[in-house]
């Protein structure tokens, strides 16, 4: 063992050593890691193709490819910006929630209903077409949920790729099947809160302040009490507490 | 030998074989200590062979004035604690601990060395090790599953020497306190409550 030798040892040690002793793992381990890198997928030629429009208010839609009307005012422009930026950042797993508005005046009052419920589904969760369809007060309406999803004018943003079928089914998606599948797997591969080792301050993933940290200053808790239980204390901008 | 900062450069220029030999001299330490952190053999596979991408992925961004070593487990306790994060949330928690459960006889390692350590000490210990917060527990598995020292775990989690001191004496007096209290009945809840207060809130 390559312990120092000034560690007294007691029964504790012994079995703490004996559990940790490395088991060996496959052989193939480095080739699996380099397979699975080759089929990854290019988030940023992605976030380029995606379609942006805004009103002065929220980005109004998002559309995976095709000509998107030019920014009206210069507002919109700035929306759209920070929405392309929020969106590669996401895609890249550096974000973990989304800051850039949503304007959902063009939807009707219940589509609106549907989208600002879906809007508030937590990042790596996922809810059903049935739960929203309860939540809104409609238990049978079920199915409207399901196209007003299906007309979700600012996918991504509003989160309607987390929202399933009941039986666990993925159900549809504007972007396609894989690209839902593949949004949830990079949202249960995102960590949500990271410190910064040199402040010793606890951030939500993707908040203005951390942005600036440098990559090996990054560390992820898995809550705000254990970052404080080693001395952190949470960000004052993006109050990952709250 | 060739030195591990010269393999993360050839890593970085984008060798594979650098990369497997690299792979090849830290599975088992990284993957027994994801095992032991997640409880089963799957989600450690797929949190190492994760962090060892982003290891291949960021190599050109990796320092010199790190270890090789250190930085790789910065890397994977990343993942890996964001994996328990997610665990804390809904249903997850429960399927954890059956996944554990079932695979109670995987988890025990060979017993043959007839020590103190035999397999019904591994259990006690595992259950044991569950009643350790999080971050003592991630110093605890480092420490022991490769004897990194005050210095790298320091570095490895952005801590401070004296807490990465204090969280491993009071991971350890929780431990000895849950050890101790099943073979004498004493409630360990109360032994670890003392230690809390000493080591904990500063």
């Amino acid at each position: 063992m390559t312990h120092e030798s000034t560690v007294t040892h007691d029964a504790i040690d012994e079995m703490l050593f004996a559990y940790f002793r490395p088991v060996p793992a496959g052989a193939d381990l480095g080739r699996r890691v380099l397979d699975r890198l080759r089929d990854r997928w290019d988030p940023e030629r992605f976030a380029a193709q995606v379609a942006f429009e805004a009103s002065g208010r929220g980005v109004s839609l998002v559309r995976p490819g095709g000509r998107a009307r030019p920014p009206v005012s210069r507002a919109a422009k700035r929306l759209i910006d920070r929405a392309r930026q929020e969106l590669f950042d996401y895609l890249e797993g550096r974000r973990a929630f989304f800051s850039v508005p949503v304007d959902f005046s063009s939807a009707r009052p219940f589509q609106r209903k549907v989208l600002e419920l879906t809007h508030r589904i937590p990042f790596g969760e996922t809810r059903s077409y049935s739960w929203i369809a309860r939540t809104i007060g409609l238990p049978d309406a079920r199915r409207a949920v399901g196209t007003a999803l299906g007309r979700n004018p600012v996918p991504i943003l509003v989160p309607c790729h987390r929202v399933l079928r009941s039986d666990g089914g993925l159900g549809g998606y504007a972007f396609g099947l894989d690209m839902k599948s593949r949004l949830l797997g990079l949202e249960s591969s995102t960590p949500v809160l990271e410190g910064c080792t040199t402040t010793g301050i606890v951030c939500r993933v993707g908040c203005s302040a951390g942005g600036r940290m440098r990559d090996d200053h990054r560390v992820v808790f898995a809550t705000v009490a254990d970052a404080r239980s080693v001395g952190y204390r949470p960000c004052k901008v993006c109050r990952p507490a709250a | 030998m060739i030195t591990e900062r010269a393999l993360m450069r050839r890593v970085a220029e984008g060798d594979a074989q650098a990369f497997t030999e690299l792979v090849s001299r830290y599975s088992a330490r990284l993957l027994t200590f994801a095992w032991r952190l997640l409880g089963n053999r799957a989600d450690a596979e797929d949190a190492v062979q994760r962090a060892l991408m982003r290891c291949y992925t960021s190599a050109t961004r990796y320092r010199p004035d790190w270890a090789v070593s250190t930085w790789l487990y910065r890397i994977t306790t990343n993942i890996c604690v964001d994996e328990l994060r997610r665990r804390t949330s809904r249903s997850a928690l429960r399927r954890a601990a059956e996944s554990e459960a079932g695979n109670g006889q995987a988890v025990l390692l060979p017993a043959g060395d007839g020590g103190p350590a035999g397999p019904g000490r591994h259990l006690d210990l595992r259950r044991a090790l569950a009643r350790v917060p999080r971050e003592a527990r991630v110093l605890l598995a480092l420490r022991y599953v490769d004897g990194l020292s005050y210095q790298e775990l320091a570095r490895v989690r952005g801590i401070s020497l004296n807490t990465v001191k204090s969280q491993l004496a009071r991971g350890k007096s929780i431990l000895r306190a849950a050890l101790k209290g099943r073979g004498r009945r004493r409630a360990p809840a109360q032994a670890a409550a003392a230690v809390t207060t000493k080591g904990a809130e500063r």
